[in-house]
């Protein structure tokens, strides 16, 4: 069966050709599709486990006052969580995210090493829901001890802006990328179903012939769908290493932007695990755009 | 075996083939149909493997009526009655050993014992020596003894030959009539399509075709043949 698969595969391959280079580029983009998904879930996640707001605190606050603030954000009860981060925290956190860079670290700069003296000591609180966001915001606002800017505006960060901006973005790429794999998939199966029919349809005497032999039309059948089954072979090894490559090459790009966010290179594991989505959905897209072009003939 | 009970066949054109026709075949017999060209022989072919379906009346092969076969259970019924095609149906793009050995596969013959089926099968029709040529490559009566190769590969239990010595010179067509002799020997019913009326005496049934109608007669060695049948031994084809 796989010889006559060949055989048909050998007879025509230019139509061989074009099956699997539909279907090798609608793999690629479900494959980068999913990477990209899967970045930016993390990225979402990742700022999603971080605080909502950061409040400043000048630097000559002492732990009660801290403490009376702590006390009346828990007050409004829309708080989840708020946690004191020191200076010398803060200089810990500092140094974990820039790693051994010495020009950011100060140790190469005439304006010396960065101390836990010139950061600034933190409140980094977690609300309930959006609802409570403007309650505890207010009392931060209103907090003596968060320290200002010189144009007296109070030292208050909202990451929160910053997630809804990311879910937003992660939102319209997964809509946007389903959309394209769709039309990818459809356009995958309409060729390989016309191929398909056109060889079914060049061989139908040869068909009929079987049949009134007494041929089932799964013994009919089967070279076409081994045939199919070999496009998606080839294709999803060609998708995987196309794919491969494009992060091979962007890794020390990627990995410079998102540090700390996300380990690279991708580990092999992964990337197994890809190569078996893409395999897997080749064969089902490849098999029902088989099935789907020779039932048809089949069943005249 | 074979009974056609009031079969009439009608197709599109308005054209009535076959006219409330009915017969019965018994197992090991060798039957001629004979009728001039267009009289329906190979419509009757046609019928009794459901290649098309009977305008009204009923076809039992077997014992089963075959208006009951499903389409999925109709490679059964195409086992059991091969036919042996005017145009021989041999497939151009394989080698004579190919179409045979397609037959068998069809057939699921184990893969192992394909070769060795096919080697007897040649010898048997005599063209061993053709084995690796393709259909262009075989001239009339070689063609027919490979459709004859294909059609009993599978070892039916009736085998309906249209037209099998129509193209044929008379010895080459003798040699193919003496090989269907030789199939029915092993007490596989045989059917016979053919304009030619020179071999009614070698039947043991005659059924003759005429503007839609059957006439059976009564051969003259139907004596022998009956004998022939009560032999119980199936030689092996």
């Amino acid at each position: 069966m796989f010889k006559t698969a060949l055989k048909n595969i050998r007879r025509s391959p230019y139509q061989a050709l074009s099956a699997i280079f539909v279907l090798s580029l609608n793999l690629f983009v479900i494959a980068i599709f999913i990477l990209v998904s899967l970045t930016t879930q993390i990225i979402l996640t990742h700022f999603e486990t971080k605080p909502q707001i950061i409040a400043y605190l000048q630097d000559d606050v002492t732990q009660d006052r801290v403490n009376q603030l702590i006390n009346s954000l828990n007050l409004t009860n829309e708080v989840k969580e708020v946690k004191f981060v020191s200076k010398d925290e803060a200089l810990k956190i500092y140094k974990q995210s820039v790693g051994n860079d010495p020009l950011l670290l100060g140790t190469v700069t005439d304006l010396g090493e960065v101390t836990a003296d010139i950061l600034p000591a933190s409140l980094e609180v977690s609300v309930k829901s959006n609802q409570s966001f403007d309650t505890v915001a207010e009392v931060l606002e209103k907090a003596e001890i968060v320290s200002t800017t010189p144009q007296n505006k109070k030292e208050i960060d909202y990451p929160r802006d910053v997630i809804d901006e990311l879910a937003r973005w992660t939102r319209a790429i997964r809509t946007g990328g389903l959309i394209l794999v769709f039309i990818l998939t459809l356009t995958s199966i309409t060729t390989i179903a016309t191929i398909i029919s056109l060889k079914i349809s060049s061989r139908r005497v040869e068909i009929n012939t079987m049949k009134l032999i007494g041929a089932k039309g799964w013994f009919i059948l089967k070279p076409y769908l081994y045939e199919v089954g070999l496009y998606s072979l080839i294709a999803s090894v060609i998708s995987w290493l196309i794919t491969f490559i494009v992060l091979l090459y962007s890794t020390p790009f990627l990995a410079n932007r998102l540090s700390g966010i996300i380990t690279l290179p991708v580990p092999p594991l992964t990337l197994f695990g890809l190569y078996l989505v893409l395999l897997a959905f080749s064969f089902i897209l490849a098999l029902f755009s088989g099935i789907f072009a020779s039932i048809r003939f089949l069943r005249r | 075996m074979i009974q056609f009970k009031s079969v009439t066949k009608k197709f599109p054109t308005g054209n009535t083939v076959l006219d409330s026709v009915s017969f019965h075949i018994h197992p090991g017999e060798f039957v001629v149909i004979t009728g001039t060209s267009g009289a329906g022989k190979t419509t009757l072919a046609r019928l009794m493997i459901k290649d098309i379906a009977p305008s009204s009346g009923e076809i039992t092969i077997d014992g089963e009526d075959i208006a009951k076969t499903k389409p999925k259970h109709l490679h059964a019924l195409r086992r059991k009655v091969s036919v042996i095609f005017q145009d021989y149906k041999i497939i151009p793009d394989k080698t004579v050993a190919e179409n045979i050995s397609l037959a068998l596969q069809i057939a699921n013959f184990p893969p192992e014992k394909i070769k060795d089926r096919v080697e007897h099968l040649l010898n048997l029709v005599n063209i061993t020596e053709k084995e690796n040529l393709f259909p262009s490559q075989l001239s009339g009566g070689e063609l027919q003894r490979a459709a004859i190769a294909r059609a009993i590969a599978s070892e039916p239990v009736i085998l309906f030959a249209d037209e099998p010595t129509g193209n044929l010179d008379s010895q080459t067509a003798s040699g193919i009539i003496k090989l269907l002799q030789k199939i029915n020997s092993t007490r596989t019913t045989v059917v016979i399509a053919t304009h030619n009326q020179d071999f009614v005496n070698l039947a043991s049934q005659h059924l003759h075709l005429e503007k839609g109608k059957i006439t059976s007669s009564i051969p003259k060695n139907k004596e022998n043949n009956k004998e022939r049948t009560k032999k119980s031994d199936k030689k092996d084809v």
